[in-house]
């Protein structure tokens, strides 16, 4: 079992944090074990700062960052980091969208350039050509990951039945195929008036480099950007929890059938938020978990089973997802999960259930070290939900700190709640 | 300090200081080959065993013999059953897998530095005396059984396994997917099983990989002991070549409805072994093997036609192939088609210095970062024992690049590139694609099922 001592000091991050005059966000985390730096910029918007008509802009918008900025040329943002030996990389939740490249440690100052051009000098680069493509390139990923995909539109399905219409949590970050192709011109450039301020990013820098050195020069690429200081407000209006129990059936190109169910749960780094991710491990995350084992392992009326906490800013859900062998009546895997749910509300967990699945939890924080890129991110990730980037060793001790007693008011608070039930069949079934 | 000039490219500060890490090479008293890299920043050790036992070796009528060994071998060992072993792994935090390859079978394991005794402990009893036992067998054999099934539903990887399956052609065993077919795996009993284990999982038959902090003494000290039991035997081998196919063939998988079509162009290739394989690389990084490839800024940049698409040579340890992959609209099937073919005879008339210069900067500078983890060392390391790489190739890899001259990567372009013999592999809707795909292509389209077999109807 991992030592606790031992984790906690490697966990122990030193970094430094500043802001800028304009309000941009610095994180430095030196690390100089292998020659390499990384850079991580969040900007605090995803697609829960969209409107409904208008969802995908968050993610079309990350597309459009890769087109080029005043003083770089289409493709030529890639092509100077691969050059340089470095990976790239961007991508949009609901919460946030983040922006990533990891270069070897010399060339820092090139993806200063890069990013500070395309934050603070994106604008007079924009052309209707450049979103046309953008906007084929996002259908067709859209096509391609979810559409084209066995079960590819159960996630949205579930976002939409879970949360009400005007819920920014009610659809998904890619969009509607609909709303992506509506994209003009203004619509991109509002969006980047507003959201793209230094004021409203945050900057990490992880590995190789030297302070001083990296202090004046992201104040020489980011200084000069102006803080536009629009601050959105966002407000969840009106109830968001399902007042009762709601069925959706969907016809898809698959040949078994998959039941999802879904309730409202605790938002990101709240009360419960870690008492649910290690329950859906107890439920689901090992050969020994209780629906695995009963309803793969033993019974095998199940090809695959499950269980997921998500959380974000604004809400949290919990699902449930089994795959049914041939032969099997999704309802009665139902009866099995929702039986097993009733069980840990009654019962609780064993000991050793928790013990394993904090072993886990524990040896993963710590495999998670090896990558600066992945440190650079969670750094931001702390630093964006908790307000607090050297987070790790709290953020294990929320899971350290679960008791069965939690487990049960968690299962008491939520998943004795209404819920949504989902049934994903063949289309010439059902 | 905001008195300069942006649009000009900011210059690398000085050169970085990157030492390789230095591999100890090294036997265990039962013949099993070590390969070890010392890492002590993070207390973490990932191990990587690896059998010359994958699917290529699956005999005639039992194909998804080695899958089904690599589900079955970790169902019980030693003396615990199936679930204990997993719960004992699970309680260390430890991750530990079995996976097959068309050329091997994998143990993957990473764990804390102070759970590698426990941990190799485990390890050692899967290896040396798993149960096999009939039910464990029968259930994991069901669940492969309706993931075949599942297949059906999943257009990349039917796109892979027909175009495996179509370029190999039936002699070549890495024509046959790893997972097997379903009247095959009816006819495999557990001592097919238990039989290949014997001949396939023995200490001269593999290497044992080990990345991470620990020693060598530590290693010798742990694992003799553990291992002194389990004995050589003689070692299996198999060797086919497959030949180019004569001219351009099409093929269709039917996905009625399908929005999206999967796309497959490519043939067979030289090997991994050969001299060429520095300007293949290169070749590669400016044909599609990254973003700013010319498949890719050709077919998503400026057409808009897909999310992505690439291309690249793939070695096993005794044949090879190149392929395009992407997936695009159903409109503009037969257009990427085109541009995908326009491509392929473009760079048969030579690249640029500048595009050269580019792959080769790339290439260089990326390499410190292919050390970062213990898995991707582990991965490297892995890489040179199933390729029987020498044991300079990191310290060489740098200068090989930068020798590679233009003549050279147009030599190779020339020889490796054979849009006139390439097998076209689509999934997507029959209907709707026929006629523009033909027209295309100029060749007649064949249906085959996702296995690859022709429809005749």
């Amino acid at each position: 079992m991992p030592n606790k001592k031992m984790s906690m000091n490697l966990l122990k991050i030193n970094y430094e944090k500043y802001n800028l005059q304009n309000g941009l966000e610095v994180i430095l985390y030196k690390d100089n074990s292998i020659p390499l730096v990384a850079s991580n910029i969040w900007y605090k918007v995803g697609s829960a700062n969209e409107k409904r008509g208008k969802t995908g802009i968050a993610h079309l918008f990350e597309h459009m960052m890769f087109q080029g900025s005043q003083n770089i040329d289409k493709e030529m943002h890639f092509r100077h980091i691969q050059e340089a030996g470095g990976t790239l990389n961007g991508s949009t939740s609901f919460d946030r969208t983040n922006y990533f490249e990891k270069v070897p440690s010399n060339f820092l100052e090139l993806i200063l350039w890069l990013e500070s051009d395309r934050m603070g000098f994106w604008l007079p680069a924009l052309t209707q050509e450049k979103l046309n493509n953008q906007k084929d390139v996002v259908r067709n990923e859209r096509l391609e990951r979810y559409d084209n995909q066995p079960y590819g539109l159960a996630f949205e399905i579930l976002l939409s039945s879970l949360f009400p219409a005007s819920h920014p949590y009610s659809w998904p970050t890619i969009g509607s195929l609909d709303d992506i192709s509506s994209f003009t011109i203004e619509d991109v450039t509002d969006f980047f008036k507003k959201y793209y301020s230094p004021a409203n990013a945050c900057l990490v820098i992880a590995g190789d480099f030297e302070t001083n050195r990296t202090k004046e020069l992201v104040e020489k690429y980011f200084g000069e950007i102006k803080n536009n200081k629009f601050i959105d407000n966002l407000t969840i209006n009106g109830e968001t929890f399902l007042k009762e129990n709601k069925f959706v059936l969907h016809k898809d190109n698959v040949q078994l059938d998959r039941i999802y169910l879904a309730w409202h749960s605790d938002k990101a780094y709240s009360m419960y938020d870690s008492t649910l991710d290690i329950l859906s491990d107890i439920l689901s995350g090992s050969k020994n978990s209780r629906l695995y084992k009963n309803l793969v392992f033993e019974k095998e009326i199940a090809q695959d089973i499950t269980a997921y906490q998500f959380s974000g800013k604004y809400a949290g859900f919990f699902m449930i997802a089994a795959t049914a062998k041939p032969g099997t009546r999704l309802d009665t895997l139902k009866a099995e999960i929702l039986t097993e749910i009733e069980n840990i509300k009654n019962n609780g967990v064993t000991e050793k259930e928790l013990l394993k699945s904090k072993n886990g939890i524990k040896s993963n924080f710590i495999f998670s070290l090896q990558n600066i890129d992945s440190l650079a991110d969670q750094l931001n990730a702390y630093n964006f939900y908790l307000g607090e980037p050297n987070s790790f060793e709290k953020d294990l001790e929320r899971y350290e700190n679960v008791s069965n007693n939690e487990i049960i008011k968690s299962v008491e608070s939520f998943l004795t709640m209404p819920y949504v039930e989902l049934h994903i069949v063949p289309k010439d079934k059902g | 300090m905001t008195d300069f000039i942006r649009n000009i490219r900011p210059l690398p500060s000085g050169e970085i200081k990157f030492s390789l890490p230095e591999i100890q090479k090294f036997s265990l008293v039962n013949g099993l080959q070590v390969l070890f890299i010392e890492k002590k920043n993070l207390p973490i050790i990932q191990i990587n065993l690896i059998f010359n036992a994958g699917s290529k070796f699956d005999p005639e009528g039992k194909r998804g013999l080695a899958n089904l060994l690599s589900m079955c071998i970790d169902e019980g060992a030693g003396k615990y059953d199936s679930l204990q072993l997993s719960d004992e792994f699970d309680m260390l935090g430890t991750h530990f897998n079995v996976n097959t390859t068309e050329d091997n079978i994998y143990f993957m394991l990473q764990t804390l530095t102070e759970n590698f005794h426990r941990s190799v402990e485990l390890l050692a009893d899967v290896l040396t005396s798993p149960h096999f036992s009939q039910n464990e067998f029968e259930r994991e054999k069901r669940k492969i059984i309706i993931r075949i099934l599942q297949l059906k539903d999943e257009p990349e990887e039917i796109a892979d396994m027909v175009f495996d399956n179509l370029v190999f052609g039936k002699e070549n065993p890495y024509a046959f997917p790893i997972i097997g077919y379903e009247k095959d795996l009816n006819e495999i009993s557990v001592d097919d099983v238990k039989n290949y284990y014997k001949e396939l999982i023995i200490p001269n038959n593999g290497a044992l990989i080990i990345v991470g902090d620990t020693t060598k003494f530590e290693i010798e000290n742990e694992l003799n002991s553990l291992l002194n039991n389990w004995k050589q035997s003689k070692v299996k081998n198999t060797k086919h070549v497959s030949n180019l196919s004569e001219k351009i063939k099409l093929f269709i998988v039917d996905k009625k409805d399908a929005v999206q079509s999967e796309i497959r162009i490519g043939h067979i290739s030289s090997g991994r072994d050969e001299s060429d394989y520095y300007s293949k690389t290169i070749l590669n990084m400016i044909l599609g093997g990254q973003f700013t490839s010319r498949i890719n800024l050709n077919l998503r940049e400026r057409k808009g036609y897909t999310y992505g698409a690439n291309s690249r040579f793939g070695y096993f340890k005794d044949s090879a192939y190149f392929y395009v992959s992407t997936s695009v609209n159903l409109e503009n099937t037969a257009n990427a088609v085109k541009e995908i073919f326009n491509e392929l005879n473009g760079i048969r008339n030579g690249i640029t210095n500048e595009e050269l210069e580019f792959a080769k900067s790339s290439l260089i500078r990326k390499f410190p970062s292919t050390f970062e983890t213990n898995k991707q060392i582990a991965t490297n390391l892995t890489g040179i024992y199933i390729h029987s790489l020498q044991d300079d190739y990191f310290n060489s890899y740098l200068d090989k690049i930068k020798a590679v001259t233009l003549d050279e990567v147009n030599n190779t372009a020339f020889k490796s590139i054979h849009p006139s013999k390439a097998v076209v592999v689509i999934v997507g809707d029959k209907y709707k694609l026929k006629s523009q795909l033909e027209d295309a292509i100029g060749t007649e389209m064949v249906e085959v099922d996702f296995m690859g077999n022709k429809i005749t109807s």
